[in-house]
């Protein structure tokens, strides 16, 4: 499953969530230093939140 | 004359009555709270990068209880309640029916996690529940109902349940043999036909994500609200498509979703909504649920006591980032054993701290394994293993976790050779390895999702064709093995308990040469 984190396509296992693609992209680090992750139209949405093909998600 | 003062005055009371009188004016203010994705997080906890505390069941109780006196109510639950937290894994979900009992929820849709423990205990789990359990776009499980029908001063309200089609893909598939996920916008379409003129206000609790929630409400025509959860997103204010208003709770019960609806001659005249976030409080708190948590997670504390087995060796944890060890030895065997695959490769990073020869405690596999991490199984060819091996030793001097522990192969490296051909052998079933061949390996969702810097499973994936879900389970060329519902320490911990005493060994899995 292809989604995409800041713009950027990384590929999980169908069923994962915003975590794994982040531990993808390689920016879960970036969570613990205070950063959020929000979706498309601009909502916070927690790790453990299911993805969809073609999600985008943005952290901030 | 006194008599026509009287009349006069008579009628004019009459009038006046007549004018505030909520039968006269039509007009009913409700409320409907929500929660969703609520994963056993009755404990207050300190979120990943955050620096407070947040939610607690018995905080959430309170704050339910204050806004439901305030106006007619309906509490509803958007899905994935009972399982993720240990408060609520330990007992397969029952603590948090038990909760939700005593908090009066109205009605509770089914999350693809509710499926994690097995269908028996979905139906136990149902007939514990003192509200009715939705589902209206699942069959096979005849305890679930499509919808409900409330009234609340006057206002007939329908709650029609639907959950994500791919709960396939996010369970094993064994906990979903014999049940069909229908494709949600068909079966609220139809079900809003037959209630449209018998109620005035059509609800749609959802399991489907914000996206799936946007879709329907563009696909179905008739719906007021869709009450949302999977996708965890936090809703500041409601999103409207349409008539329909779509709202959701974000997660983990750190907040209370609070839609406000006035109804004026049996229609919706205006609608808002808002977040109430949670934080723990004593002074504000529901004794009744707080004593419901207390006791539970006293069992937790208990059952962290318990002992699962016998280890007759130590178990080494500690020189996993540097060669094999017994104890990555084991975990790796019942990783590859619990997905049948070929071969198993893990992090070493993974494995926390040692076990002591002894009786092996429940808290023990906790303290190896800390992570909610799950086994998932990818078909690799010979030499995305043989890049994963070389990825895995190549941080040898500097004792990174990445450093592999296997199960079912051999190999051979030097890890005095240039970083990228350290590896000199691997066998796998005591063949040595063929490139072009494809094997099924067996790792946890960290590595799978490229953690520690393992890219060969994502690349595996990117050349995967489409997967699809049929007849219950999923079909990709890649994936063979997900189990996202069951966590590694506890499959770690029904093996012990299987096997009563364990003593694995090093068996020259990883050999130093040139």
């Amino acid at each position: 499953m292809k989604v995409y984190v800041n713009d950027r396509e990384v590929t999980i296992v169908p069923g994962m969530t915003v975590k794994h693609a982040l531990i993808a992209a390689g920016l879960v680090h970036e969570i613990e230093k205070g950063k959020r992750v929000y979706d498309k139209y601009g909502n916070e949405i927690g790790l453990g939140g299911a993805l969809t093909e073609g999600s985008k998600m943005y952290v901030r | 004359m006194l008599s026509t003062k009287i009349w006069t005055l008579l009628l004019s009371s009459f009038f006046i009555i007549l004018c505030i009188s909520p039968v006269y004016s039509q007009q009913q203010e409700i409320r409907i709270l929500h929660v969703n994705d609520f994963h056993g997080f009755a404990v207050e906890y300190r979120p990943y990068g955050s620096s407070e505390m947040q939610g607690g069941l018995a905080y959430l109780a309170w704050k339910i209880d204050k806004l439901r006196s305030e106006k007619p109510s309906l509490l509803l639950a958007a899905g994935d309640m009972i399982q993720g937290n240990n408060w609520a894994n330990l007992f397969q979900g029952k603590s948090v029916i038990e909760a939700m009992n005593v908090m009066g929820f109205d009605a509770m849709v089914v999350g693809n996690h509710e499926f994690d423990y097995g269908q028996d205990v979905v139906r136990e789990r149902i007939a514990e529940a003192n509200f009715p359990v939705l589902g209206a776009n699942v069959t096979g499980v005849s305890e679930l109902k499509q919808y409900i029908i409330k009234e609340l001063e006057g206002v007939r309200i329908a709650v029609i349940g639907v959950v994500t089609d791919e709960v396939p893909v996010t369970t094993h598939p064994r906990n979903v043999v014999g049940l069909e996920f229908l494709p949600p916008a068909d079966r609220v379409q139809k079900i809003v036909w037959d209630l449209r003129n018998r109620c005035d206000i059509i609800v749609v609790l959802s399991h489907l994500g914000f996206t799936g929630d946007m879709e329907l409400a563009k696909k179905v025509n008739g719906i007021d609200l869709i009450v949302g959860g999977h996708s965890h997103t936090k809703l500041e204010k409601p999103v409207f498509v349409g008539t329909t208003t779509i709202v959701q709770a974000y997660e983990h019960g750190k907040a209370l979703g609070v839609v406000e609806i006035t109804v004026e001659d049996r229609q919706i005249a205006g609608i808002t909504s808002f977040i109430e976030p949670i934080h723990p409080d004593p002074k504000v708190m529901n004794k009744t649920v707080a004593a419901i948590v207390d006791n539970y997670q006293k069992k937790v504390d208990a059952r962290m006591n318990e002992t699962v087995g016998v280890a007759e060796v130590d178990l080494d944890g500690k020189n996993v980032r540097l060669g094999e060890t017994n104890l990555g030895n084991l975990l790796a065997d019942i990783m590859r054993g619990a997905s049948g695959a070929d071969t198993a490769i893990i992090n070493g990073g993974g494995i926390r701290t040692s076990i002591n020869k002894g009786p092996v405690k429940v808290n023990d596999v906790y303290s190896v394994v800390p992570f909610d991490n799950y086994i998932v199984a990818i078909k690799l060819s010979g030499k995305q293993i043989q890049e994963t091996l070389e990825h895995g030793v190549s941080g040898f001097e500097e004792e990174e976790g990445r450093f592999p522990q296997v199960s079912g192969l051999i190999f051979t490296y030097d890890h005095k050779s240039p970083k990228g051909s350290r590896i000199k052998e691997v066998l796998i079933a005591g063949q040595p390895l063929v490139l072009e061949k494809d094997y099924t390996v067996a790792t946890n969702d960290f590595l799978a999702a490229g953690g520690d810097g393992y890219k060969a499973f994502g690349d595996a994936l990117k050349s995967s064709k489409d997967y699809s879900v049929m007849g219950g389970t999923i079909k990709a060329e890649k994936l063979v093995y997900n189990d996202s519902g069951r966590w590694l320490r506890d499959v770690i911990i029904d093996y012990i308990k299987d096997q009563k005493t364990i003593s694995p060994k090093i068996e020259g899995r990883i050999r130093e040469g040139k």
